[in-house]
């Protein structure tokens, strides 16, 4: 008989959660809603334009997505469909991010042409599956869908890459981006199988907890398994951040797919990337407070002032917690739901009626939490030191290797390991100081969002600028472009101020990116005192003077060197729309020092509750 | 020995261990695209193999993984076919354009 009532319990809860987390999952929905839309109309004719469908499907998501809400105030982070998904400032920041740059990439896609109407619908219903993974990526907070999501961002990709038929390049560009993809996504699943089976959840903050009372008695056949499966689960991330030595993919593909799709797979797909790595390594790293059972009888005191639970979800919330030991699927079944109105509870602590139970009801979880992160301290170091050795060798391998290229998209592509480098050193010092001190470690995931929202529309603009100047030379060799800057001035002074800010050249909005992330190494390096982080500052520095050079040669090139209008082989002038969308990508990119107050609250609030 | 043991997990994360194996040195060594496409369903079965076991409650009363492990090899078995078809694609593309499915063809992309 009891069994019935909890069965009907769970329903309940399960419907409720479902209602609660559909909300806000609306800029997804959308998505699949227009993948759909795009897939029929592809078979009922191939003549229509759905350029303005897509650009519509775009907007929506973007207004839907909603990045006001982090300007308003504060947002709690909630779990979503039982677990599975996340919903906080950094979800949304890198959602609207992500939308932003869809609307802004599918205007490009139209400007310059590729894809052709009859293509249309195919590309665009690519384009939004792999957005819909991305977005995915940025929200995961189970095993599962961190996997699923890899994937659903990457198998759209790898067709993208060989979008122009008939192409050589692009069916081996294709061939060489998919067979990499799917076996680093094997050896990724593999790893999670492993971490998965040691922990017996795959759920993230659970299985902080459970590694938290794993690690401290664990032998040196678990300790073995644990870094293993680390290691295999950093190299399907690598792999999508094209860190070395899981980069080799990343020129080939550059080099043979179109600028456009370039554009979409450098940027996009890197934000994403990062996003997952923020939430995989503090999820890891640290078990956040509204995972921690309170003491029976102080749970209970807290639940007397709680007039605002909804009392019907807080019997099963109680009875799964208790069946958790017993079945681990049950956890994900669990509704977290009345958890984190408990934790906010806590953390108000004006409410002056119920300031002493308060006090008194925070102390023990707390107290609990410092210890689980104090078990978890060499899970943080060995994943804040596999980071670091990634960020070092691909941020050096990337700048050095650019050097020798004679194409502008294979040198981008360098650029962009380069790059994803640098974003990478900003996870050091974030779980370095995750624990002892976390207002460092939120200052250092403040600090890699605004590397990214810069770097972004930045990589958008170079990606423009190619694709608008390859329609109308016909060439993507750097030594074709020389002397451009007396038939294409605007062009070339835009790729020019976009190029100085990936070096980081003062007062440029790259520099004020770098500046967040090395003053957050330097004061990582100041509070754990880890001499990693030194060595991450001292190669970053480096790096930025040497990437100085590669840029500055393609600039040379352009301004200094000798028109020769010969083999020009395009047949497309470089019109006014063309400059008009460089002039209104790169222009407010490259001199965001003006607002700068506006992207720092931005990331500031974005990351306000990750780390709590 | 083999006949009378009692099964547990290990047995089955040795499976495991081994598709794993033969599936990454299959990527690596073969030449014909269709050989390193078989050698990425190898890996993926491997770790599904692991998943299975690990869900089971009949070889881990303690600390299974329970329905969850099923659903993940569920979800990978879908997403392996979705990845297949997207490679064979691929695949077609290449032979279309190269005539040959040998992978060290494609090299015209270096540096």
């Amino acid at each position: 008989m009891e069994s019935t009532t909890d069965f009907y319990n769970l329903i309940d809860a399960l419907k409720a959660d479902s209602a609660n987390s559909l909300g806000l999952f609306m800029p997804e929905i959308t998505l699949c809603v227009f993948i759909a839309l795009f897939l029929a109309v592809r078979l009922v004719t191939t003549k229509l334009d759905l350029f303005w469908v897509a650009l519509a499907g775009a907007v929506v998501g973007l207004v839907s997505s909603n990045p006001l809400q982090l300007c308003g105030g504060n947002v709690e982070s909630e779990e979503l469909f039982t677990g599975l998904l996340v919903h906080d400032g950094l979800t949304i920041a890198i959602r609207s991010i992500l939308m932003l740059f869809l609307v802004l990439f599918l205007i490009f896609t139209k400007i310059s042409g590729v894809p052709d109407k009859e293509d249309g619908a195919d590309v665009y219903s690519l384009v939004f599956g792999s957005t819909l993974g991305m977005c995915l990526m940025a929200s995961a907070n189970h095993l599962l869908i961190v996997f699923l999501a890899i994937e659903m961002a990457g198998v759209p990709s790898y067709v993208l890459a060989g979008l122009i038929k008939g192409r050589k390049r692009g069916s081996e560009s294709a061939l060489k981006y998919a067979i990499y993809g799917a076996g680093a996504a094997g050896v990724m699943l593999y790893g999670i199988s492993l971490l998965v089976g040691l922990s017996g959840t795959a759920h993230l903050p659970t299985m902080a907890l459970e590694l938290a009372q794993i690690i401290p008695q664990a032998g040196l056949g678990e300790q073995a398994v644990l870094c293993l499966a680390a290691v295999m689960i950093s190299v399907g991330i690598a792999f999508k951040l094209s860190a070395v030595p899981f980069h080799f993919w990343a020129p080939d593909v550059f080099h043979g797919a179109c600028a456009e799709v370039n554009a979409f797979l450098s940027v996009a797909s890197k934000a994403a990337a990062l996003a997952l790595l923020l939430r995989l390594a503090v999820g890891l790293g640290s078990v956040p407070l509204s995972e921690i059972e309170a003491p029976q009888a102080i749970q209970q005191t807290v639940e007397a002032h709680q007039e605002t639970v909804q009392t019907d979800l807080v019997p099963t919330h109680l009875v799964s917690l208790e069946d958790e030991a017993v079945s681990g699927s049950d956890e994900d079944i669990d509704v977290k739901s009345s958890e984190p109105v408990e934790a906010q509870a806590n953390a108000e602590t004006e409410a002056p009626a119920t300031e002493a139970e308060v006090v008194e009801a925070v102390d023990p979880r707390l107290e609990i939490k410092q210890a689980h992160d104090e078990a978890l301290s060499p899970v943080r170091n060995f994943i804040g030191l596999l980071i670091a050795f990634f960020a070092v060798i691909t941020a050096t391998f990337g700048n050095l290797a650019a050097y020798g290229q004679k194409n502008i998209k294979r040198l981008l592509a360098y650029s962009t390991i380069a790059h994803a480098g640098y974003m990478m050193m900003a996870v050091t010092p974030l779980m370095m100081m995750l624990g002892t001190d976390n207002n460092g470690a939120e200052q250092a995931a403040s600090a890699l969002i605004q590397y990214i929202v810069v770097y972004v529309f930045l990589n958008l603009g170079a990606f423009s600028i190619i694709a608008f100047l390859r329609n109308y030379v016909g060439s993507e060799e750097i030594e074709d472009y020389s002397g451009m800057v007396k038939s294409r001035p605007v062009l070339v002074i835009c790729l020019a101020l976009i190029f100085f800010s990936l070096v980081g050249l003062p007062p440029l909005s790259g520099f004020l990116g770098k500046f967040a992330i090395f003053a957050s190494l330097a004061d990582g390096y100041s509070t754990a005192g880890s001499s990693a982080l030194l060595v991450l500052l001292i190669a970053g520095g480096l790096n930025t003077a040497i990437s100085l050079f590669y840029y500055l040669g393609v600039i040379k090139t352009m301004v200094m060197g000798e028109p020769d209008e010969s083999h020009h082989l395009g047949d497309r002038p470089v019109g006014r729309i063309e400059m008009a969308y460089v002039v209104v990508v790169s222009i407010p990119t490259v001199f965001l020092i003006v607002c700068w107050q506006w992207v720092a609250g931005f990331a500031d609030e974005a990351v306000k509750h990750f780390i709590s | 020995m083999l006949l009378i043991g009692t099964v547990t997990v290990s047995w089955y994360l040795a499976v495991g261990a081994v598709l794993f194996v033969l599936g990454a040195v299959c990527m690596a060594t073969k030449r014909n695209l269709l050989g390193v496409l078989m050698g990425v369903e190898l890996v993926l079965n491997g770790a599904n193999m692991n998943f299975i076991a690990f869900g089971s409650k009949v070889l881990r009363p303690e600390g299974s993984l329970g329905l969850d492990g099923q659903l993940i090899a569920l979800f990978v078995i879908v997403l392996a076919a979705a990845e297949a078809a997207v490679a064979l694609a691929i695949a077609l593309n290449f032979y279309n354009n190269h005539n040959t499915v040998d992978v060290d063809r494609a090299n015209e992309l270096n540096g």
